[in-house]
């Protein structure tokens, strides 16, 4: 059994295999779907007829897919037949709590080090019950990379140590002045 | 003032035919008076304590030898002090460290990206002075494919970062395995606590900054002035090693934030980070996440050859 302890009620769906967990490390992950605003997705697509053919879409989803170069789209994660859920490469049942085991489909390598502690990011406490985000909470899951933003403010001169306003302007180098009292000699 | 006018009042001075003698003579007597009048009238009694705080401070002995009560004396003074200076009730805590636990820290380079955000944090735990503008926390911009700190840059401040072709690095306290700063005070005002964390008795430090000197790190920081920190953002749990209002004149720096890591929780610049890029935890527990990386990851830490043997590492992968 996969130590991924997580959504309990999912756990049976869950289990896929494919996230091999270095150590004994028991966890928990916290939440997604409380966060994710047209959840369940079936709201709508109870009426909608699953199309597979591969098209541009329009709001509310993505209309870009910036992640795989290409080689994906909706339905590689999503699952067709039932659009709460997403679903691994070998077509398993994912929840959407549960991304993490759908993402380890490909990068096994990073999910081991997520599932050890070694990426991503743990709740509030170093001790104690280990509580982590899950993947699709930093990494937007249509365009994974981290986007570039403003730094906050650079460190202040520290008070008491800001440099002399035109002293460059006032005085000229030292050199300069020795130079010209050499002339004048 | 431009170079003409000081020779200008410097000739004047001359032929004025005030004598040096007579000059000094009237800076004696006005300083007299200032020192009388503000004896009389602008100092408040006892320093703006009460007596009783006031005598206690004088008498106060450092931490390590102070017995149970004379600590809870002192930390129910320092509350009170806080109390008449900021008007908010602090909480001052003694919280002694966890058997079994030795703290470290590690830091992923490739996920920082310079965002500071653990710089200020930082600051908003800890009661750093706002005023005075000190920060634990140096985030270095870095040179791809260079460790050369004399190029690190920590004043950047462009439109986004990441930037092209650099990297970034904080730097912060080490907590040194075998710190210079402890053997530089000569009066044991700082030392290495059991689970690892070099800690400054403000009360104690005679703020001569020998310690700043011998710190590799620049990891140590002086209060030239008396820490201000607006009374609404007064961060209300404190520790007497820790976060506690300094006072003017003594150094201090980060603690892994005591207050809070002593309780179990994350400091306060791990959890602000955005990109995870920050891993803390009990290097003496094997299961620990810093455990897992020191173990999985090819780590370094800064400035090894000096032989502080620091518990911060950092890593990229």
């Amino acid at each position: 059994m996969s130590s991924v302890c997580n959504a309990q009620q999912e756990q049976a769906q869950g289990q896929s295999g494919l996230s091999p967990v270095a150590g004994d490390a028991a966890f928990q992950i916290v939440p997604r779907i409380p966060e994710l605003t047209y959840h369940p997705c079936t709201q709508c697509h109870q009426f909608l007829t699953p199309n597979a053919e591969i098209r541009d879409l329009q709001s509310p989803h993505p209309s870009e897919l910036d992640h795989g170069d290409g080689r994906m789209w909706c339905l590689t994660c999503h699952k067709i037949d039932d659009r709460d859920y997403l679903t691994t490469l070998l077509g398993e049942a994912v929840s959407f709590d549960d991304a993490p085991t759908l993402c380890a489909s490909c990068h096994m390598q990073r999910h081991n080090d997520w599932a050890s502690g070694g990426h991503g990011k743990r709740v509030a406490n170093w001790q104690g019950e280990r509580v982590i985000y899950s993947c699709t909470q930093c990494h937007d899951p249509h365009s994974p990379t981290i986007k570039p933003r403003a730094p906050k403010p650079a460190p202040p001169v520290r008070k008491g140590l800001e440099p002399h306003q035109g002293i460059a302007e006032a005085y000229e180098p030292v050199w300069e002045r020795l130079l010209k009292e050499l002339d004048h000699e | 003032m431009s170079e003409k006018k000081v020779k200008k009042t410097r000739a004047d001075d001359r032929n004025s035919g005030i004598s040096r003698r007579s000059f000094m003579q009237g800076v004696g007597a006005v300083g007299a008076v200032t020192a009388a009048a503000a004896v009389a009238a602008s100092t408040p009694a006892w320093g703006g304590q009460s007596m009783r705080d006031a005598f206690g401070s004088f008498f106060q002995d450092q931490y390590k030898k102070m017995t149970p009560e004379e600590i809870e004396a002192a930390l129910a003074r320092i509350e009170r002090k806080a109390k008449r200076r900021f008007g908010v009730d602090i909480k001052c805590a003694n919280t002694p460290p966890i058997p079994g636990v030795v703290f470290g820290y590690a830091i992923n380079i490739s996920k920082c990206k310079g965002y500071r955000d653990c710089v200020y944090a930082c600051v908003e735990e800890n009661n750093l002075g706002r005023d005075s503008q000190m920060q634990y926390i140096r985030v270095l911009e870095m040179d791809q494919g260079t460790r050369k700190l004399e190029n690190s840059e920590h004043y950047y401040d462009p439109e986004e970062v990441p930037r092209e072709g650099k990297y970034y690095m904080p730097v912060q306290c080490m907590q040194c395995d075998n710190p210079p700063c402890v053997k530089a005070c000569p009066v044991e005002a700082t030392w290495q606590e059991p689970d690892g964390i070099v800690v400054i008795d403000y009360d104690w430090c005679i703020g001569c900054r020998m310690c700043m000197s011998a710190c590799p790190y620049w990891a140590r920081h002086f209060n030239w002035t008396t820490p201000e920190v607006p009374a609404e953002e007064l961060n209300p749990v404190t520790h007497y090693l820790g976060n506690r209002p300094r006072p003017k004149g003594v150094t201090e720096k980060c603690h892994f934030c005591i207050q809070r890591t002593r309780k179990g929780r994350l400091p306060a610049c791990a959890e602000a980070c955005p990109n995870g890029a920050r891993i803390f935890g009990n290097l003496l527990d094997p299961d620990s996440e810093i455990r897992y990386v020191l173990e999985n990851k090819s780590v370094f830490r800064l400035k090894e050859d000096l032989g502080t043997e620091p518990k911060f590492w950092y890593f990229a992968d």
